[in-house]
């Protein structure tokens, strides 16, 4: 995959005050797990709690967690669900779930939580209790099957995606894009190819934007882009040393936003082309 | 000058009695006094517009801490802050906190025995008489003690058992308490409450959607229509606005066909009988979860050459709506945010929606998403600038709905693709965003306070406390605090002016700093 790189000026980069129309660019919110059409992974260590404990869970899980969460874990108005959630798979008596909801996920939306060991330990509790469950049960009330998303028309989307998307301008169907159908499937694919977020743990360091600071005595500084305000630009250079400047300081900023265009191009989709351009990346195994 | 004149020494010993007493007659509510914020808008018309003129353009990159007060926890503060005779009061879910405003000194706090609601957020407190009240995460009314934050009472609002919660600021009116609930996630008739003040009884309860089951419903068959956030009154005509929520099933039109008012609505009720005199529904037939609780701000100004009352609503659809506020028709309807999903508008100035983006089985890409185009975050009117200043979004979610997902809650998937934030300034008269501000990825959380000097406070998706120029969005301050779930206030406090911020889960107070012959060590 290439990048069509877009050299910016400050004026551009500077988006704090701009006529109407909506600014785009930018680098996504928090990223959103899309297990919702993957088979969900079993528990790989089966572990049992005491009904006690998992009742006082629920309690602690409804109130803290619930509204984004789900009362049953099962996915609410933000947040994932647990119950086909890889890391609750693989977590064990809370090994990899207590230090998560301690620390929180802040740049996914989840806070930190600092409530009682005990409480926490139900919570776990109640997870895995609620993992069993959703195991055992038909069907998935929040689920979208890969057979759900197949209405659109390869040839079509070939003809959009090397037309007038414009994707071929920025993607070369060759190296890796050429089994991007075969490395992400159904709705991941879909989130993927409308907006490949790009945070936390799975990052790639290629969609970082390339960016070129160069300070007051004239120095440059060159690295990617890993923060960026009205007020504060960081990046990581190639050392992965990380370096903040306050923009008022800074006499120039460079650099390139390589999903710019796809965040241009969700003003412009009809949910057929869409579709059209999702069937056609499913045909790339 | 002094005079023995025997009226004064009357009115100075009245005042000074009721100083004491530190109670708040609810007449107050009608014209604040400048050392007050004395409810969750700062006064009944919703705009967040305050008077004072210390702090100006000119002198707002001057403004220095006055104090900070942690409230350490790690829930942030999203209320509004409550100021009455020096006290400010500020919640979080099941805490309330009393503090003296000249020495942020605790005066009280009062926690709430451990319960299941949802603790998303907390809105704030009320104030009337010597009570404070406020609303549990498992939907109970509380009213404390203004003077040490004991109980005197809690009355149910409805039943947590069923899956109702509350967040929200309690609006005084009279002796009335009148209090909402949320609840999406089961089929729930849409509940507006008033409790008597002083004892607690219930008065009335408003339905914006009739029970589940309801034979000949007007909703359809549409349950939900929660009213969540804290509305706005107009003591002339004597009507309450609030807006009302999403319909429950949320995502699945199928099961409720029609137009299922009043949901997605701005409704105007009788505070003393909870009787409809109007309604408008900003989003007919709503599938994306957009509720239309957003602030409906009351505004007497001049639209097209006459003075109107109107009513102002920035509404998570994307929609900006001009009503005449005495019989809720639509004078005007503007979009200020990015919207894929209508047909147009419609006679009445209803959006229209397209059926193909409604949620369907292979996914719709919808704009707004899910969080809307804008949310919680409060406006606010400077009915001077004529500007209408709101937390914006544009967005992108898809959208998905089969009949597996079934017709209780939620019913359905979504998922937010991408959105950006922005503060942006609305002419009302037009319609038109005159500015917009970027303020980061993602959706925002700050509300909106404007002042008489033409200041716009508000925070960005960074965690900086920011002051705009109201008249075209330059920055004129920041400060790096941690990201503002809240909405700034201010006051005047001993020939002072003050700006409230929350930052993460601590409040900040701004104040010019004194000259160096005032300030004592």
């Amino acid at each position: 995959m290439k990048h069509r790189t877009l050299v910016l000026g400050l004026a551009t980069l500077i988006l704090a005050v701009s006529p109407v129309a909506a600014q785009q660019g930018g680098r996504g919110g928090p990223p959103t797990q899309s297990p919702a059409s993957r088979v969900p992974p079993k528990t790989e260590t089966p572990q049992s709690y005491p009904a006690e404990q998992i009742q006082a869970g629920e309690s602690r899980f409804i109130a803290q967690c619930g509204f984004c969460h789900g009362r049953d874990a099962q996915g609410g108005e933000t947040g994932p669900d647990l119950t086909r959630s890889l890391l609750v798979a693989g977590d064990v008596r809370g090994d990899k779930l207590k230090p998560l909801i301690l620390a929180g996920r802040p740049a996914a939306g989840m806070p930190a939580f600092s409530l009682p060991a005990a409480d926490i330990d139900a919570i776990v509790a109640f997870i895995h209790d609620a993992k069993a469950k959703a195991e055992s049960e038909k069907g998935n009330r929040r689920s979208v099957d890969v057979s759900d998303l197949q209405t659109g028309n390869a040839e079509a989307g070939k003809q959009y995606f090397n037309g007038a998307g414009g994707c071929s301008k920025c993607h070369a169907v060759s190296g890796s894009f050429a089994s991007v159908g075969a490395r992400y499937q159904g709705l991941a694919l879909m989130q993927r190819m409308l907006y490949p977020r790009n945070r936390g743990p799975r990052a790639t360091p290629d969609l970082l934007p390339a960016t070129i600071v160069t300070i007051a005595n004239g120095q440059t500084i060159s690295g990617r882009l890993t923060y960026r305000d009205e007020f504060t630009i960081t990046i990581v250079d190639a050392n992965e040393w990380s370096h903040s400047f306050p923009v008022a300081t800074v006499k120039k900023i460079e650099g390139d936003d390589p999903l710019r265009e796809h965040t241009e191009q969700l003003g412009k989709y009809t949910d057929k082309e869409m579709h059209d351009v999702f069937a056609y990346l499913q045909s790339l195994k | 000058m002094l005079t023995r004149s025997p009226k004064l020494v009357l009115s100075i010993c009245c005042f000074l009695s009721s100083a004491a007493a530190q109670s708040v007659d609810p007449s107050m509510l009608l014209n604040p006094p400048a050392d007050s914020w004395p409810t969750f808008h700062g006064d009944y018309s919703g705009q967040r517009h305050s008077k004072l003129t210390q702090i100006t353009p000119a002198n707002v990159h001057q403004i220095t801490l006055a104090w900070a007060f942690p409230t350490n926890q790690t829930q942030s503060i999203k209320a509004t802050p409550i100021l009455v005779n020096g006290v400010i009061y500020i919640t979080t879910p099941d805490n309330i906190w009393a503090i003296d405003a000249r020495t942020a000194r605790q005066l009280w706090k009062y926690t709430y025995p451990m319960n299941d609601g949802f603790h998303i957020g907390h809105r704030g407190a009320a104030v009337y008489k010597d009570s404070v009240f406020i609303t549990t995460p498992d939907a109970h009314l509380l009213a404390l003690d203004a003077r040490d934050g004991k109980v005197k009472w809690n009355v149910v609002i409805a039943d947590s058992k069923r899956g109702f919660w509350s967040t929200m600021a309690p609006l005084i009116i009279r002796n009335h308490v009148i209090v909402g609930v949320s609840g999406d996630f089961d089929n729930l008739p849409g509940t507006l409450r008033s409790f008597d003040a002083d004892t607690g009884k219930p008065q009335w309860t408003f339905n914006s959607t009739p029970p589940a089951g309801t034979p000949g419903s007007i909703s359809g068959g549409a349950t939900g229509g929660q009213m969540w956030l804290t509305g706005t009154f107009d003591p002339a005509l004597n009507l309450l606005y609030v807006g009302t929520g999403n319909p429950t099933p949320v995502l699945n039109g199928v099961a409720r066909p029609g137009d299922n008012p009043w949901t997605c609505s701005i409704v105007a009720v009788n505070p003393d009988t909870g009787k409809l005199a109007w309604g408008f529904q900003a989003s007919p037939h709503d599938t994306h979860d957009w509720d239309a609780v957003e602030i409906p701000i009351l505004a007497d100004v001049d639209f097209q050459g006459t003075p109107r009352k109107l009513l102002l609503q920035a509404s998570r659809n994307g929609h900006f709506f001009v009503l005449d506020r005495t019989n809720g028709k639509s004078l005007l309807t503007t979009t200020f945010a990015a919207v894929n999903w209508t047909k147009g508008i419609d006679a009445q100035g209803r959006p229209i929606p397209n059926p193909d983006k409604e949620p369907h089985r292979d996914g719709r890409l919808v704009a707004p998403n899910e969080t809307g185009a804008t949310n919680f975050r409060q406006p606010s009117f400077d009915p001077v600038a004529g500007l209408f200043v709101v937390s914006a979004a544009d967005g992108y979610g898809l959208y998905f709905f089969k009949d597996d997902h079934g017709a209780y809650g939620w019913a359905g998937a979504d998922y937010d693709v991408w959105s950006r934030g922005a503060i942006r300034a609305i002419d009302y008269r037009t319609g038109k965003v005159r500015w917009s501000h970027d303020i980061g990825e993602g959706a925002g959380s700050a509300g909106i306070l404007t002042t008489a000097t033409g200041l716009t406070f508000t925070g960005d998706n960074g965690g900086n406390a920011l002051a705009l120029r109201t008249s075209d969005g330059t920055t004129l301050w920041h400060a790096t605090l941690g990201r503002m779930n809240n909405a700034p206030i201010s006051y005047e406090m001993d020939g002072r002016q003050y700006i409230l911020t929350a930052g993460g889960s601590v409040l900040y107070a701004w104040t010019l700093p004194l000259p160096p012959a005032a300030q004592k060590p």
